[in-house]
Formats: C-alpha cells, sequence, structure tokens
C-alpha cells in the first residue's frame, strides 16, 4: 500500500492509492485509535496522481511518484519551495509534517517474537515478517535533508539526515552527531549507529511508549532534530567569530 | 590568552624563584618541553649557587634549512649580542640538546628594572636562537640593504622538519607558509580560519598590517623551492611585510609573531574544538533534561527514593 501524505498549511492529510500488496496488513489496534492520518488497508483505484491546488502563501505541493525498492515501497512527500516563500516557513512544514506522522505512525503495543519462544524484539530492526512491518514514510526537505520513519507493531525507527551545506558544516554535524550517538545509553531512545544513508536514528519500542508520555516523546524528537540544526549553525558561527577575534588580534600586533 | 607569549614562563619562574632564594635553596634539575618540539633542560648545584646552566634543544630542521653546527644562522652573535657578558655559551652543548648556555646571575645589573629585563630576555632565549636568522632578514628590511638573497625564498625552521620561506627584497619581504595539519578536523577548521586573516584584513582598521593572503595552491613566490616543501593540506598563508612593521622596537615583536604563526594557529584550533566539545556536552544535558521530562510521573515515582515520607 502506499501512502501519499499532502501538506497543505501545516495539516497532513492522508489518502490511498492502490494496494500491490493486498495480504500486508497493518495490525489495526482498535485501542489505539490514528488521529489524523487514516492509514486503511483495502485497495482502491489504480495509481492516480493528483495535485493539490497551490495557495497562495504556502509551498507548492507536489506528488512524488512511487518508487519500488525491492519490496518495501516508500511514500514521499517532497516540500518545492515557491518563490515567495521563505526558509522559515519550510522548517515549520517540515517538522509540522514529522510531528503529524509520528503521532500517526506510534501506535505500539507489546508483541513477543513470533519465532523464538520468550524472547521480545523490535521488529522494525529484524525486518523479517512483512505481515508486521507498515509501510516506511520518507519526508524530504529537499535533496539533503530528509526523514524516514519505519514503524512496525512494537517498534518504530525514525531516521534523519541532516543539512550540510559545506565542508565546515559537514565535519561539524559529523562530530556533534557521533557525540550523541556515543552517548546513546543516556537518551534511551538513540540508537548507537544511524542507518545507512542517515545521520542519525532513534529506536522507540512499547516499553518506552509505556514509560512516557506519547505526546511529550514526540515533543522531544521534534524539539532534538530542531536542537541539532540549531546547535550546528551556533558551532558554525562560532568558529567563525573565533577566527576573525583570532585574526584580528594577530594583525593587530604589527600596527 | 588570545597570543603566545614570547618569554617561557617556566624559565621565568625558575630564574625568579632561584634569585629570590639566592642561599638557600635545593639543587635544580628540570626538564620541559614547549610546543613544536623545543626542550629545555636547566641545572642549578649548590656548589656553585649563582650558576644555572640551560640547554636547549630545537625542532629538527628539514633539508632545505640550513643550520651551521646545529644553530640557525646568526644564533652565536644574537646570543652574544642580546645578554652580553651575563651569559656564556657552553661548546659542545650537552648530550641531547643543541644548546647550552652558562648563566651568571652575578654578573646581572644590580638595578631592578635591568635585572628584570634580562631574565625576560633570558626566558625569551627561543625567540632569540630560532628567530635569528628572521631577524638578519628583516633588519636589513628595515635598513631597506638586501642580503645576497635577494628574490630567492630562505628556508627557515619554524616547526619539526618543517619550514617557512622569507623572500626578502629591497622594499618588502614576503612570508609564505605552508600550513600542515594532521588531523582531518583540524585542517577544515584552521582552512576557515585563515580564510578569516584575510577578511580581517580588508577591514579599515587594519590597513597598516601586513598584507595577506591565502591560496590551496604554492604561490608564485615559492617558485625557486624544493618539490617537499610545496604541499600543504591547509593552504599558503602569504604576508607582506614593510619596513614600516620591523623599526625600531617592532622588530622582536614582529620576529616573534611570524616564528610561532603556525603554532598560534594550531593552538586556536585546539581551543575552537575544546570549546565545541563543552557545548555540545552542555547540549546534551539540556536534551537529557527535555527527555526526563517526557517520562510519566508514576515512572519518576517509582525511580525516585522513598524516603520517610510516602507520596501517593
Amino acid at each position: 500500500m502506499v501512502n501519499f501524505i499532502s501538506i497543505d498549511d501545516g495539516r497532513a492529510v492522508g489518502q490511498e492509492v492502490h494496494d500491490p500488496h493486498p495480504h500486508r496488513n497493518q495490525l489495526a489496534n482498535p485501542s489505539n485509535p490514528c488521529e489524523s492520518i487514516p492509514f486503511s488497508l483495502t485497495p482502491t483505484s489504480p495509481l492516480q496522481s493528483t495535485s493539490v491546488p497551490p495557495s497562495s502563501r504556502s509551498p507548492r505541493l507536489n506528488w512524488s511518484e512511487q518508487i519500488d525498492t525491492g519490496s518495501s515501497i516508500y511514500s514521499h512527500v517532497l516540500l518545492s519551495i515557491s518563490k515567495d516563500s521563505t526558509m522559515a516557513n519550510t522548517i515549520r512544514l517540515y517538522l509540522t509534517c514529522i510531528r503529524n506522522t509520528l503521532e500517526a505512525a506510534m501506535c505500539l503495543q507489546n508483541f513477543p517474537c513470533q519465532e523464538v519462544e520468550r524472547h521480545n524484539k523490535p521488529e522494525v530492526e529484524l525486518n523479517t515478517s512483512p505481515e508486521l512491518i507498515m509501510n516506511p514514510v520518507l519526508i524530504c526537505r529537499n535533496e539533503a535533508e530528509k526523514c524516514l520513519i519505519e514503524t512496525s507493531i512494537n517498534s518504530i525507527r525514525i531516521s534523519m539526515k541532516v543539512k550540510q551545506a559545506d565542508e565546515l558544516e559537514n565535519i561539524l554535524a559529523k562530530k556533534f552527531l557521533r557525540f550523541l550517538s556515543m552517548r546513546a545509553e543516556a537518551f534511551q531512545v538513540l540508537r548507537r549507529k544511524p542507518v545507512q544513508g542517515y545521520d542519525i536514528s532513534f529506536l522507540i519500542t512499547n516499553y518506552h511508549c509505556e514509560e512516557m508520555h506519547k505526546h511529550k516523546l514526540i515533543d522531544f524528537i521534534v524539539q532534538f532534530m530542531e536542537d541539532i540544526d540549531k546547535e550546528i549553525s551556533e558551532l558554525k558561527l562560532s568558529v567563525n567569530t573565533r577566527g576573525r577575534l583570532v585574526a584580528t588580534e594577530f594583525l593587530k600586533q604589527f600596527i | 590568552m588570545i597570543l603566545l607569549q614570547s618569554p617561557s614562563r617556566f624559565l621565568l619562574q625558575i630564574l625568579h624563584d632561584r634569585l629570590l632564594s639566592q642561599d638557600k635553596g635545593v639543587d635544580i634539575d628540570c626538564q620541559t618541553v614547549e610546543f613544536d618540539d623545543v626542550r629545555y633542560h636547566i641545572q642549578v648545584s649548590m656548589r656553585n649557587p649563582k650558576v644555572l646552566v640551560l640547554s636547549v634543544a630545537l625542532p629538527l630542521p628539514p633539508e632545505e634549512a640550513a643550520s651551521f653546527d646545529g644553530l640557525p644562522f646568526g644564533a652565536i652573535e644574537a646570543i652574544k649580542a642580546a645578554y652580553g657578558p651575563v651569559v656564556q655559551i657552553l661548546d659542545p652543548p650537552k648530550d641531547g640538546f643543541d644548546l647550552t648556555l652558562k648563566i651568571n646571575l652575578a654578573k646581572l645589573p644590580s638595578d631592578e628594572e635591568q635585572k628584570n629585563a634580562i631574565l625576560l630576555q633570558i626566558a625569551s632565549i627561543r625567540e632569540v636562537v630560532l628567530g635569528a636568522p628572521l631577524k638578519i632578514l628583516l633588519k636589513n628590511l628595515s635598513m631597506k640593504t638586501v642580503g645576497p638573497e635577494a628574490g630567492q625564498p630562505v628556508a627557515l625552521v619554524h616547526r619539526p622538519n618543517e619550514s617557512f620561506f622569507v623572500v626578502p627584497q629591497a622594499d618588502k619581504a614576503t612570508v609564505v607558509y605552508p600550513m600542515r595539519f594532521l588531523d582531518s578536523i583540524d585542517i577544515v577548521l584552521a582552512t576557515s580560519f585563515l580564510q578569516e586573516f584575510v577578511e580581517a584584513r580588508r577591514t579599515a582598521a587594519l590597513n597598516n598590517a601586513p598584507a595577506c593572503m591565502w591560496s590551496q595552491s604554492p604561490p608564485p613566490e615559492l617558485n625557486g623551492a624544493p618539490e617537499s616543501a610545496l604541499t600543504a593540506n591547509a593552504g599558503f598563508v602569504t604576508f607582506v611585510v614593510n619596513p614600516r612593521h620591523v623599526e625600531g622596537k617592532k622588530l622582536d615583536r614582529t620576529v616573534w609573531n611570524l616564528l610561532t604563526f603556525h603554532a598560534y594557529v594550531s593552538y586556536h584550533v585546539k581551543c575552537s574544538e575544546g570549546f565545541m566539545h563543552t557545548r555540545m556536552r552542555r547540549r546534551v544535558d539540556t536534551l537529557i533534561q527535555a527527555l526526563d521530562r517526557a517520562k510519566s510521573d508514576a515512572e519518576k515515582l517509582k525511580k525516585m527514593v522513598t524516603g520517610p515520607s510516602f507520596k501517593k
């Protein structure tokens, strides 16, 4: 099943299109209704790409095409920026989209391992049984920044790729994210190694959801993303400021 | 401390302590290492309490920087000129060192200010010895004369196995530094710092400072230099020094600043990395606090140590 998510003024509205794998059933949990996005299962009419009529002020939205990567099909959300919107708008939109997707996707329940007795494993990491895994959702802000959300019955994995404009931002981001990943123990929901192709990953299991409030956990994830961006730009600013100061002091010696 | 200081604090401390405790006191035998592979060894024995023996080891020069008897060109004359009768050079130097001096504290001038000035000068032995060739070149510049090497790059040592180049001419001297760093993060940070040098020079307040340029490839001034010196992973920095920068009192300061330019940049790159670590740790603490807020109160209660009062 393919899920297309369109973003219009920050609200995410879901629509499903055709389902090439009708046997894949999301185990809808009746006790945990998803709030905004109805991920329903029934196969409907074949794929139709529709376009959202753009409002004058919000960024123009594109329906993305299906990308068939092996057995998993990603749904894409692309935010393309129209001329009169600013970067500040897209970050809000991006984070709101992620928040809404997480609110819908974070319906986790305890599920003991089917293959091994008395074991309880996060199914999203194992990826063995197709009936336990939901379709992954990929939310792209632009080519450089994206967020992949993979859900299963008892765990959810969120992977982020952070914007790295130039060489300096590249090493700062790498340094900072490695610093965070090494302290994954303290963060509990952080994964020690990011998923291939991404910069940092979270793994949230049903146990975390039991311990912590779901909306606060989502708040934390979104705040984490904002903080990373802020921290990297502040580090870059501090390097440039220090460089300016060092240079001025040195050259003043000659006057 | 933003700028690197010329007198070595280690030496200054020992000299002052020795002066204060003239007759009482113990034998001193200390070794220390400073940045860029400069080692000091200072010895005082109570048999001759007025005499200090100071040995200095200098960074290993690369092939292109000529050294006469293990010391930079003009070093011996510079020492004699700077210290006079207070200091005597011992030949041969102690094992493992390049220069040994015998400092006679009895011959220090009695005037307090002059005494302190000489001690400061002794503690700046590094600047005197390593900076001797550069000082000669810059002195020629201030007198608007040129030695035999006009127009050719002269290689001078500032780091172990690395040299920087000075191209002396009648009206200016061009100093070129190939900047090399071992760590890849250092390279990126240093490149951004060096580009700030070029930017800072453009501001109006620093119009009198030496002109400053940075380039990734060797600049044309280095055309006569050997191949091995022409690779630099953080680019090449060029300063153009005018006679105005080396007249009178400014000569010593200019020599020190140019001699320790690479060390200065390297020092600030490391400080910058340290600062980044501090910031990152603070940010991690903030995020963990945010996560703790997400925990439900029941969980927090379970984890709290229950004291004599029990909250329901």
